[in-house]
């Protein structure tokens, strides 16, 4: 049983998406995403001369004519992709709570899974942090298995604290085909943290994705006024501070920079990224804003 | 400026309190939050201002100011006026001889006395008032302030206690009658209410305190030629005491014994076999509150040989107690009575006979005439019944009642002295007992004379009683300070107190009332010396731990709706405050209030 946003209508409007690569891959499975080599989908690619032993169905029979001359046509190669997705389970994804914030970045994940899985592409759900013993699912492949990857996010408890780049960095050790990356986090890491994490990611070759997930809570503290002993949900380091309008303001303010500098290092580093508010509908936030950002066809 | 309620004063130590309330409730509320990333800033800044976590809110100082505001009014102060007629009243009882370290409560209440005169105008006219035996001014009228404290340290307490008249009622009568602007009254005793005509300052703290609360002597039989002591001893304390009680004969040790008391417990002990001396003296080895109540004395029951002066027109049936070893009956017809004078006997018996006025020695009037002092007679019954009797009591012991039949009485009523019925039919009383100005009067409706020994035994038992009851009131417990000192000779005398004062007297029954110190008087007389025993009787006093309050009426014209008002005036500044807390506490904080409107309270577990 798929979690609430997952309708028919949302599920067929899912399988109508496929996802946008801005990288060709090498794969060995014939699939619908072009790869550098030159193979036999039906998209012109080249002519080179022909010489002995080519196909002579790939023959120009128009170059010929006009000017006597062999040319074979050479067509893309389309190959199927493999898909990562990064889905952040430290604690503060579970901030305020498991329901407010982890379960619909699930979704948006699950979403994004089903776009893949329909398509007959590889998807894999990777874990960074979080209390489940296993830190990824296998690769999956067709509709029926968005079951079994519901069932591992629903086992996760986001907890704990999560070094950003070396856990990204462990995952990476275990993939060998390239394809597409997508990260799902708040990011609310400092920027070191989160570029060595990133550029980790573009050095492994993958079309980058980020969706940066963001509660309510986190976007206007409603602290009340007056001395505040505020402390860390993943590490439980405190700090006492006197909050009022002014200190929510200024909170606001380095959140709003935060944040675009995180978009604005994904745009000069070729990386897709978009918000997600968690007050808002996954289907709304996957059917309208993803596709904005030129992350489906 | 000064305060009529300075108590309320201590309040300001609770202050504190409502500072500490408001750094409890600044101190930081504990809030879980996703990161720290954009806080610790925050935090950075707001640890340089420190001073700002303490900051109080502006509604603390109005608060501050309100409660200083009440407790001030709650100190009822007024703007004094030098008072120009001041009267002192210093309480001179027995209780203020109880010690506070190294002074006394009476040095102390001394020393405040000289204070207040020091605070007083120089053109202040001051009356100094004792309080024992009666609220009286010592001194001059109108003294200045140093002959007033001249006059002050004169003076000395008693061996008294507190006087029977009504402080509370009699204070405020004094300055309403004397027009004195200011009373101050200095006292041992707690005061209870507040009262606009006296101020009174109270000296000294409870105290444990052993006393001996009663010490008499008596003979075992009418011719026992040994005597038997009793002393009684209450302990004050709140904890067990263990004392050592000794009987002295002057300075000669009798006996001793060591007594073991519970808390506010008494306990009583007896001494038997004891030799014939003029005095004895009973002694607690304690050092406590009160030294005074330490020791006592009594003097023997008169001796064996017992007087007796008979009135009658029948002598026949007086001379009868002659068969009664030790006794001596003297008889004369009742017309003699005025030409006999005053003579040395210990017992008056006027048999159908009675004096024109009270006599000044102990008198048993059987069946008098319907012109007596002290009771009125009423119609005469034949064979009565005795339908009641006083017991236990040293006159009806040993009797038994159903056999106890006279063949004639008259019932007889009390006239102004109250009397305690001893025997009663159902007609009326039959033997009423009086005791007045140290003598003793036993009044009888019946006649239980002649003595006819075993032949009548229940009367005859009676008849030994009474002369027991009026040989026991010789010696005894003696008299209490401040009571009358009988004096009784024919040929005048010197009285000789404890403090070696020799004052004579005339011939002629007389009456001693300065008897204000405790110890043994002596009357000293042609004849020889006699001993007076005065103790200080005043059990009430000596527990040191429990002093009566003096209670002043809030207002003495209460009933008023203003005098209401004004009663309950502290309780409604109580309650106003009560109000405004409760409120300030109950009332959520503004920010607070403001997150709940946002409906979003936060996740963080927030402890205080």
């Amino acid at each position: 049983m798929l979690p609430p946003p997952f309708t028919p209508a949302f599920i067929s409007r899912l399988e109508c998406l496929r996802l946008r690569t801005r990288k060709e891959f090498l794969s060995n499975r014939p699939g619908s995403y072009s790869s550098p080599r030159r193979g036999t989908s039906l998209e012109f690619a080249d002519y080179r001369r022909y010489s002995p032993g080519d196909d002579i169905r790939y023959l120009d029979w128009g170059i010929l004519a006009r000017s006597d001359r062999f040319y074979i046509k050479l067509f893309r190669e389309e190959v199927d992709l493999f898909v990562y997705l990064f889905m952040d389970a430290s604690g503060s994804m579970a901030f305020p709570s498991r329901a407010e914030k982890f379960s619909p970045a699930s979704s948006v994940a699950l979403a994004l899974a089903y776009v893949v899985l329909a398509n007959h592409d590889h998807v894999k759900l990777h874990l960074l942090g979080g209390t489940f013993s296993a830190a990824a699912t296998p690769f999956l492949r067709g509709r029926h298995r968005i079951i079994e990857l519901m069932d591992f996010l629903s086992q996760v408890s986001p907890a704990g604290q999560v070094e950003f780049a070396s856990a990204l960095g462990e995952h990476l050790k275990r993939i060998r085909r390239p394809g597409k990356a997508i990260v799902l986090s708040d990011f609310l890491l400092p920027a070191p943290s989160y570029q060595q994490g990133l550029n980790l990611l573009r050095a492994f070759n993958l079309d980058i994705a980020v969706i940066q997930v963001l509660s309510n809570q986190e976007r206007r503290p409603s602290f009340p006024r007056g001395g505040l002993a505020v402390a860390d949900c993943e590490s439980g380091l405190e700090a006492r501070l006197e909050w009022d309008t002014a200190s929510l303001a200024n909170y606001q303010e380095r959140l709003e920079r935060h944040n675009r500098e995180l978009r604005s290092f994904c745009h000069q580093a070729g990386i897709r990224y978009s918000v997600f508010l968690t007050d808002e509908e996954v289907s709304e936030f996957v059917l309208e804003t993803l596709p904005t950002i030129g992350l489906f066809k | 400026m000064e305060f009529l309620n300075p108590a309320a004063l201590y309040t300001f130590l609770l202050l504190p309190l409502l500072l500490l309330a408001y750094l409890i409730r600044g101190r930081p509320r504990r809030m879980v939050f996703s990161s720290l990333l954009f806080l610790r800033d925050l935090s950075t800044r707001s640890t340089e201002r420190r001073w700002r976590m303490i900051r109080l809110p502006p509604i603390f100082f109005l608060q501050l100011l309100l409660l200083v505001l009440l407790i001030l009014a709650l100190g009822e102060p007024v703007f004094s006026v030098r008072p120009l007629q001041v009267a002192i009243v210093l309480d001179n009882s027995a209780s203020m001889q109880a010690r506070e370290g190294q002074w006394s409560r009476f040095e102390l209440a001394q020393q405040q006395a000289r204070n207040l005169m020091g605070k007083l105008s120089a053109r202040a006219r001051i009356d100094v008032y004792q309080t024992v035996p009666r609220i009286e001014r010592v001194g001059e009228k109108g003294l200045g302030s140093a002959e007033a404290r001249s006059l002050l340290s004169s003076l000395r307490p008693y061996d008294m206690g507190d006087p029977p008249v009504d402080v509370e009622a009699e204070i405020p009568r004094l300055k309403k009658e004397m027009h004195y602007e200011q009373i101050y009254l200095l006292t041992d005793h707690p005061v209870q209410g507040r009262s606009d005509a006296v101020r009174v300052i109270t000296v000294g703290r409870p105290q444990d305190n052993l006393a001996i609360t009663s010490f008499y002597l008596s003979r075992p039989a009418l011719v026992a030629s040994r005597l038997e002591a009793r002393v009684e001893v209450t302990n004050f304390f709140t904890k067990d005491a263990s004392v050592e009680l000794s009987l002295k004969a002057g300075e000669r040790m009798l006996a001793a014994r060591t007594l073991k008391i519970g808390p506010r417990r008494r306990i009583e002990t007896a001494f038997e076999g004891l030799p014939a001396y003029p005095y004895y003296q009973a002694d607690l080895a304690v050092r406590d509150g009160l030294a005074l109540d330490n020791r006592r004395f009594a003097v023997a029951p008169t001796l064996r040989g017992l007087k007796l002066l008979g009135i009658s027109p029948r002598p026949e049936a007086l001379l009868s107690l002659r068969s009664v070893p030790g006794l001596s009956v003297k008889v004369i017809p009742p017309g003699d009575y005025a030409k006999i004078g005053v003579e040395d006997h210990a017992v008056e018996i006027f048999h159908f006979s009675a004096p024109s006025m009270l006599p000044q020695s102990h008198a048993l009037l059987i069946l008098p005439p319907a012109q007596n002092p002290l009771v009125a007679v009423g119609r005469a019954l034949t064979r009565p019944v005795v339908s009641d009797w006083r017991e236990p009591h040293a006159l009806t012991r040993y009797i038994n009642f159903a056999l106890f039949r006279p063949t004639y009485a008259r019932p007889l009523r009390p006239l102004s002295l109250i009397g305690e019925t001893i025997l009663e039919s159902p007609e009326g009383a039959l033997a009423i007992a009086i005791e007045h100005q140290g003598f003793r009067y036993l009044v009888l409706g019946f006649d239980p004379f002649p003595y006819l020994g075993s032949e009548n035994l229940p009367v005859s038992i009676f008849t030994l009683n009474m002369l027991q009851w009026f040989q026991e009131a010789g010696g005894s417990g003696g008299t209490a300070t401040g009571e009358f000192l009988p004096l009784n000779t024919q040929r005048g005398g010197i009285l000789v107190t404890p403090q070696g004062e020799e004052l004579s007297f005339r011939e002629g029954p007389q009456l001693f009332s300065r008897t204000y110190f405790q110890g043994v008087y002596q009357v000293l007389r042609d004849q020889g010396r006699e001993y007076r025993a005065v103790n200080y009787q005043h059990a009430k006093e000596s527990d040191l731990n429990h002093p009566a309050p003096i209670s002043f009426p809030e207002h003495g014209d209460a009933g008023a709706s203003g005098d209401l008002f004004s009663t309950l005036r502290p309780y409604l500044l109580l309650l106003s405050v009560l109000l405004l807390l409760l409120e300030w506490f109950l009332n959520p904080p503004a920010s607070r209030s403001a997150a709940d409107r946002r409906g979003k309270p936060a996740r963080a577990s927030s402890t205080r």
